[in-house]
């Protein structure tokens, strides 16, 4: 007994991690870059950095406010919102990348044949005024919307996107989906899925991403390329925040993330480096 | 001296239990008072939950609650008590220990690997299997429900035997003496005896369905403002009490008085539904059990 209880003991004291000196919290969007960042300067200079993605960019905002990290990372502009919210809270952001974000959809209609949506349609599938995927040429199915949490970076980007503001956009109620990860297994696994994600999340095997089209316009696909052109409406920055300038093991993240491996790390999980994102990235 | 020691140590450790779960209770009912005042009754009436026009009823999600938990029990109360027969009344010694083990182990393993099962198995299951009905996705109430019962099973499993295994074996040779057959014995013997036992079981599996929180949170949905309540809405997309906590509106509520209260209001609501239950059964259980004593 004696020994099972010590055991427990043991087990509970392993399981509490050691104070890292730099916790990160938010977007999962950002978190394979800073992740993997941190990972290269665990091992090679030995920084003790944590990153977690409890609650997505606004889970991240609230842990800097009250102290649960020092960074935030956060895949959308910081609002006044923000900064009303934490008045006490001093938000530097620094941008290191961006981002395409697209409407994403499950195999069975991207092969039907749907390639782009229009904003007007998308305002439809959004509040379930079109409930099935013949109505905008796909498949004779229901529409299945998972929509992103509120408060996730993802879903705050298309609020404002699609009706120009967070606090205008309608009552809806869909199944919720809260990291990237969940979102791109449950579109893979359900017929006649959609859901709101970063473009470069979508495999190509069984999610794709949509383009955006107008009447009389070209389709304006969620690529690289078109980002980095201006041509596509749905970029966002990738940021990571601190509380007041950053220093110390934060600067050095930074620092590691802006340089050239950094950006290498940027542009190998689909996203756009800040060579390419249109001038908006660099210090706070 | 010893003894008076042992008393107060005890008494300390009782008053102290007293403390914090008043200081917990009043805690949460201060910090929901917003809400309160904001809605009323409707807050548990009401089934719209919007944050943003500042809408917050919790029925859609007291709903889900009781839906899973019901199809928990009713899925795993039959099998539970079943294994729990079979392992107390007919099997002994080595055989025992070879069943149950196995299965107290299956107790201890964490919510958030049958979580991800259910992800990875349950809820395409239950897709295909339903397809006709045209549910909206994999995840629904009923998913949720499933995978409840496979995660209290073994805990309702293990108490039933102990409880089966606490009725005297002189009761046994009583019945096998007047000519029970062994099956006639577990009816009327065994169970009757053992039913303040088996129903406490069932009980504790039924908290641990409803405060169960992140394998519902996978599989569930997620869906707030459920728009009807019929036998339909199990193939539906639902939000509980727990997952509903789990979500990160918890952050956003973080800051804003009205909101945070809402999100605190569900746990009262949530605690408030288990005590309720436990009450209800702690009133009914000691006289059934006393009097199926009395008549044996």
């Amino acid at each position: 007994m004696r020994r099972t209880f010590a055991l427990l003991v043991a087990g509970v004291l392993a399981g509490v991690p050691a104070a890292a000196a730099l916790r990160v919290i938010g977007s999962t969007t950002v978190n394979p870059v800073v992740s993997e960042a941190a990972a290269i300067l665990r091992a090679e200079a030995g920084l003790e950095i944590q990153v977690d993605t409890a609650g997505g960019s606004s889970g991240g905002i609230a842990a800097l406010a009250d102290g649960r990290a020092e960074m935030a990372m956060v895949s959308r502009p910081i609002k006044v919102a923000d900064r009303q919210r934490f008045p006490g809270v001093d938000f530097r952001s620094t941008t290191i990348g961006a981002d395409a974000l697209a409407l994403v959809v499950s195999a069975d209609v991207w092969s039907a044949g749907v390639r782009c949506l229009s904003r007007e349609q998308v305002r439809g599938l959004y509040e379930r005024r079109i409930a099935r995927w013949s109505e905008v040429g796909g498949p004779d199915r229901q529409v299945v919307f998972f929509n992103k949490e509120p408060g996730r970076g993802t879903w705050e980007v298309f609020a404002d996107w699609l009706y120009g503001g967070v606090e205008a956009t309608p009552m809806v109620s869909h199944p919720e989906v809260g990291s990237n990860e969940e979102a791109r297994s449950k579109v893979a696994s359900t017929r006649g899925a959609i859901t709101q994600l970063s473009a470069a999340w979508a495999d190509g095997v069984r999610t794709f991403a949509l383009g955006l089209c107008e009447t009389g316009l070209p389709v304006a696909h969620p690529t690289r390329a078109a980002v980095a052109a201006g041509d596509y409406p749905l970029s966002r920055p990738l940021t990571v925040v601190t509380d007041g300038p950053p220093v110390g093991v934060a600067r050095r993240l930074i620092d590691f993330v802006l340089g050239g491996r950094g950006q290498a790390l940027v542009t190998r999980h689909g996203y756009l480096p800040l060579s390419q994102a249109n001038g908006e990235g660099g210090h706070p | 001296m010893r003894s008076s020691l042992a008393r107060w140590a005890s008494y300390g450790a009782t008053g102290l239990t007293l403390v914090f779960g008043t200081a917990l209770l009043v805690s949460f009912v201060a910090q929901s008072l917003p809400v309160w005042r904001h809605e009323g009754l409707a807050y548990v009436t009401g089934s719209v939950w919007h944050f943003r026009s500042e809408q917050f009823g919790v029925l859609p999600m007291i709903y889900g609650s009781v839906v899973v938990s019901i199809v928990a029990l009713a899925l795993a109360a039959p099998l539970a008590v079943g294994a729990a027969i079979w392992s107390a009344e007919y099997l002994n010694g080595r055989n025992r220990w070879w069943f149950k083990v196995p299965i107290e182990l299956l107790a201890g393993i964490p919510s958030v690997v049958y979580g991800l099962l259910g992800v990875l198995l349950l809820r395409n299951w239950i897709y295909e299997l339903f397809e006709r009905f045209e549910p909206l996705s994999g995840d629904t109430l009923l998913t949720a429900g499933v995978l409840l019962a496979v995660m209290i099973l073994p805990t309702v499993m293990t108490l039933a035997d102990d409880a089966l295994r606490g009725v005297a074996s002189s009761q046994r040779r009583a019945a096998r003496a007047l000519g029970f057959t062994q099956a006639e014995g577990v009816l009327r013997v065994s169970l009757p005896q053992a039913a303040p036992g088996l129903v406490a079981a069932l009980l504790l599996g039924l908290g641990r369905a409803m405060g169960e929180t992140i394998a519902v949170f996978l599989v569930v949905g997620r869906q707030d403002s459920q728009a009807d309540y019929g036998l339909r809405s199990w193939l539906e997309a639902g939000q509980t009490l727990t997952s509903k906590l789990g979500s990160s509106e918890t952050f956003l509520a973080y800051g804003d008085p009205l909101h945070w209260s809402a999100i605190v209001g569900l746990g009262l609501v949530l605690l408030a539904l288990v005590l309720s239950l436990t009450l209800a059964a702690g009133r009914w259980l000691p006289e059934t059990g006393l009097a199926r004593n009395r008549r044996a």
